[in-house]
């Protein structure tokens, strides 16, 4: 589970639910736990058109005839997997709230007073962001599933963090205010680039997640390798120790061979030609595995490795074309009569897009070292507590 | 221990062609929405809650916090592969039990396998059924087929690693693994952890007090069988987490950083466990002349016939235990021998036993049972006592007195409906006065309201007295508890009860740790029931007697304390690890 999936809760499930099938021209009356629902002939959905009785999660225990509807009942997981498919692109405005106006945290955050606010949208910008499925698997770590919002400015081709927050919070459910989405109206080849770059951003961003699992990855190859090189460490002892006993053995016969009479002499050059055919089997077994354990076992740590191998999914599930409004943001900040007005790059759904310095030590007013005073000119905390 | 970087990387970018034709289809437009948050509701399943917990009967099992702590890191956290590694007496089943319920739940168990040692296994059973209701067959089970003619099974892990049904086992794909006393396999030489590495299956949770038993890799390679790779090798875990001289670990921090991705051990002291003191009154009586002569004719009989037949051996058991238990027992057992089975070939000395039954008018254990039960008439509340017997002879006996001297009765046996022994237990709870029951008793039910009982007569398996035992002094007992225990003279009975429990200290044992005493025990390879039968028929004379069961008492003597050290080294090993109850 990410920060991007939304935890499926029984109300959360109930909601959908409703929305969706009323979006399907579905009615919908609630009697108790029971829905009593009735779908009209539609193209778009596989569902049988007809009444159908929807039992609630609270009414589950009951001997009421009906469908569950809860997390894991089979019409719920019908009918999201059916959503899911149904419309992967599409187009969402962002406009501008002229009461909602995100004031930056290095204001917030400071001594001094915002008296008025005033954004002048300038002119409309386009963004996609795009909700990609990544999964992450590895023989020996579990496999991780992760669900990422990557937005993509379409003029600079630049990351937005902000703008994937705006979109998470407008479609998380319930929304206060849901979007009203429309066709999206990006050409499939500036769909493609886009997406892209998206994707280039994405593997940057999960990086860390990708670098935990192949350290644990590598960690159990490394074990493999090892279990595997000290077995054939094993076999070469035994080996050896074989050898050592068939050498002294055909020393043994050869001695036989000088001492005794023809009968036994006979036998004794059969067993040794034997043992020495045996020794020449077992030498050669040796000289090949330490002249593979010289190399370090490259054919077999190749097979682990593989086997091991980090294989990464990557699968665009939505794109979303935002639009949204860039222009600039007049604040104006009050502190003991005396006001003097800031003015910052902004845009809806990405707040301000510059940095303001301050005018005593140049360093970047943040939330950490927030404004101060405007008396004089703009100074950060640092500098005014450094005054006093 | 530095970063690898030995395996590829490979990435796949899925097309995205799909997505994009979709920008020329016909629809409504306002779906779009939804479909983000379909995909979003998808990414977010399964929900990570134990949604079968409130599916739970509070009257059958009492959840601690630790407890469903330990569930949920085991089932969401750990993505089904733990060891639970409580401390002793904690609760280590129940929690397995929530997990397996939650997975049952969840439609996620098509196929179980629970491996223990073969003396707990019925117990788990038992309290697999009637605190979760969840049904497993056991290998013990007359309906037992084999590994593969069931879905649900709980099996001694000898039995599963025998030559008969060790293929069967490894043939098939588990969904779920548990593995009890996991230290067991610790050895990747034995046959145990062979079968346990061969085995095929996506979700395993191993249980152990005492995950280290001889040496600090123990818990390497317990680790590995669950998550492999995660120490690295044998010998980078040897030089970076164990220090020269083997007792103490080192670079602490990174390893519980490790083990908390695999193992949870909550300890004791974290708990909210608290249990009240108990008070054992062992009271062993002089037999009459009459009983005496009735105990040795049978005991001379039992083991006469037993040196001619072994295949008898059960009934010859049954036949020991009853003649301490009650005469009526033992009559009735050799009636139905002699007139049902028409044995044969001891009737003259059955006859006379028969006749010895006959010629008893004073049963002494009864008469005694009186004092007691008069005892608790006057200091405990409402004069509750619950009375174990093992037979249903004895049970009706001394109910027939108690009636007849005026008290308030409730029987309680393996013959009532779930129903019945429902409301003989509000009776019992409601009227007060004395319960007198079988260990039918020991599946399940608590009875915390009462806080005196009496074993009138003792199984010759510890598990049986910790149960009937638990059934009072357990999670919610507020008061003291008070456990008699009768037993005659010069008996088999005082042998078992004098020279083994108290040597075990078995009626002060915690729940839990003599799971660890006997399945250390078990190693020896006989149960506890056959050596004590054993031992009884077997020696030429008293003295003999009398050495054989010291024999065994030291022996277990020994696995107690190699329990208990084991159970403190492990502690000390941990002392400073926060592998318990989660941040949040």
């Amino acid at each position: 589970m990410t920060d991007e999936a939304l935890a499926v809760t029984q109300s959360l499930v109930e909601d959908f639910a409703e929305r969706y099938l009323e979006s399907l021209g579905g009615t919908i009356e609630k009697r108790g736990d029971t829905w009593e629902v009735t779908i009209p002939d539609n193209n778009d959905t596989e569902l049988p058109a007809g009444s159908l009785s929807l039992l609630s999660d609270a009414g589950r225990d009951k001997d009421s005839a009906g469908e569950p509807l809860h997390p894991e009942s089979e019409f719920f997981q019908r009918i999201l997997r059916e959503a899911a498919e149904r419309r992967p692109t599409g187009k969402i405005p962002i406009e501008a709230d002229r009461d909602d106006v995100a004031i930056p945290q290095w204001i917030k955050e400071g001594d001094v007073e915002v008296s008025e606010i005033q954004f002048t949208p300038y002119y409309d910008r386009t963004a996609i962001v795009v909700l990609f499925e990544v999964s992450i698997e590895t023989v020996s770590e579990y496999q991780q599933e992760l669900l990422r919002a990557i937005a993509i400015d379409h003029r600079s081709e630049q990351r937005l963090p902000a703008l994937e927050e705006t979109f998470l919070q407008m479609t998380s459910i319930p929304t206060n205010s849901s979007p009203t989405t429309t066709e999206l109206s990006l050409s499939r080849s500036d769909a493609r680039s886009l997406l892209g770059t998206a994707q280039d951003q994405l593997m940057q961003s999960i990086q860390n997640e990708i670098d935990e699992v192949h350290n644990e990855a590598s960690r159990a190859a490394d074990a493999e390798v090892e279990e595997y090189r000290q077995l054939q460490q094993q076999r070469i002892q035994e080996l050896e120790e074989e050898r050592s006993k068939l050498s002294s053995k055909i020393d043994e016969l050869s001695e036989a061979i000088n001492s005794s009479d023809q009968n036994d002499r006979v036998e004794a050059l059969k067993k040794r030609k034997e043992a020495k055919a045996e020794y020449e089997e077992v030498d050669s077994e040796l000289r090949t595995l330490h002249e593979r354990r010289d190399q370090g076992f490259p054919q077999k740590q190749e097979e682990i490795r593989k086997r091991h191998a980090l294989d990464i999914r990557v699968t665009p599930l939505t794109v979303t074309q935002v639009e949204y409004e860039r222009g600039e943001l007049d604040i104006e900040l009050v502190e003991q009569g005396v006001s003097r007005t800031v003015t910052l790059g902004y845009g809806s759904g990405i707040g301000t897009t510059d940095t303001v310095q301050c005018s005593s030590c140049d360093s970047v007013l943040s939330v950490d070292n927030p404004l101060k005073t405007v008396k004089g000119s703009l100074q950060c905390r640092a500098c005014s507590s450094s005054n006093e | 221990m530095g970063s690898y970087d030995l395996v590829d990387v490979e990435v796949t970018h899925e097309s995205a062609d799909d997505i994009l034709d979709s920008l020329s289809g016909d629809g409504a437009e306002e779906d779009h929405l939804q479909t983000i948050q379909a995909v979003r509701l998808q990414a977010g399943q399964p929900d990570s809650e134990l949604r079968s917990l409130k599916e739970l009967d509070e009257n059958s099992v009492k959840l601690l916090e630790h407890q469903v702590d330990a569930a949920y890191r085991a089932l969401f956290e750990m993505d089904g592969k733990a060891l639970l590694a409580d401390e002793v007496g904690l609760g280590k089943t129940i929690e397995v039990g929530m997990i397996l319920k939650e997975m049952h739940f969840r439609e996620t168990d098509e196929s179980v396998l629970i491996l223990t040692p073969a003396q707990l296994a019925k117990q788990w059973q038992a309290e697999l059924r009637e605190k979760f209701g969840l049904n497993f067959v056991c290998n013990y089970d007359d309906e037992f087929e084999d590994f593969d003619a069931h879905d649900y099974i709980i099996a001694s892990i000898d039995t599963a690693k025998s030559e008969r049904h060790r293929q069967t086992v490894l043939n098939r794909d588990w969904d779920v693994l548990v593995l009890d006393e996991a230290h067991y396999v610790k050895n990747e030489e034995t046959d145990r952890y062979d079968l346990i590495d061969r085995l095929s299956y996506n979700y395993a949770f191993f249980l152990t007090a005492t995950p280290i038993q001889n040496e600090l890799t123990d818990l390497y390679n317990v680790v590995s069988l669950l998550r492999p790779g995660l120490f690295g090798t044998r010998d980078v875990f040897h030089q970076y987490f164990v220090n020269s001289n083997q007792e103490t670990l080192v670079n602490r921090d990174e390893l519980q950083d490790r083990l908390n991705k695999v193992m949870i051990r909550n300890r004791r002291e974290d708990t909210d466990i608290d249990f009240t003191d108990r008070t054992i009154d062992t009271r062993t009586f002089n037999p009459t002349p009459k009983e005496r002569e009735l105990y040795q004719a049978v005991s001379d009989y039992v083991k006469g016939a037993y040196s001619q037949d072994q295949g008898q051996k059960l009934v010859l058991m049954l036949l020991q235990k009853e003649v301490v238990s009650s005469p009526v027992a033992l009559k009735k057992t050799i009636e139905k021998r002699l007139y049902d089975q028409s044995e044969l070939t001891h009737a003259d000395e059955l006859e006379s036993i028969l006749d010895l039954i006959d010629e008893i008018d004073t049963v002494t254990k009864q008469e005694r049972l009186l004092d007691i039960v008069e005892e608790a008439r006057d200091n405990v509340e409402m004069g509750r006592v619950i009375v174990f017997t093992q037979f249903r002879a004895t049970q009706q006996d001394i109910l027939d007195r108690l009636a007849a001297e005026g008290y308030t009765v409730h029987a309680f046996h393996g013959g009532h409906s779930s129903s019945e022994k429902e409301l003989i237990i509000e009776d019992f709870e409601e009227e007060g006065g004395v319960l007198v029951s079988t260990d039918s008793m020991s599946e399940g039910r608590n009875l915390q309201f009462c806080n005196m009982l009496v074993n009138l007569d003792l199984p010759w398996n510890p598990m049986r007295v910790e149960q009937r035992i638990g059934r009072v002094h357990r999670i919610g007992q507020k008061r003291d508890v008070f456990i008699f225990n009768m037993a005659l003279k010069d008996t088999v009975e005082e042998y078992v009860l004098e020279r083994l429990y108290h040597k075990i200290d078995l009626f002060q044992q915690s729940v839990g740790e003599l799971s660890s005493i006997l399945s250390r025990l078990e190693e020896s390879g006989t149960s506890f029931e056959d050596q004590i039968f054993d031992r009884l028929v077997n020696a030429d004379s008293e003295v003999d007697l009398e050495n054989d069961f010291e024999a065994m008492a030291v022996d277990l003597q020994e696995q107690r304390e190699l329990a208990d050290k084991l159970e403190q080294f492990n502690n000390g090993v941990f002392e400073g690890f926060d592998l318990g109850e989660g941040d949040d």
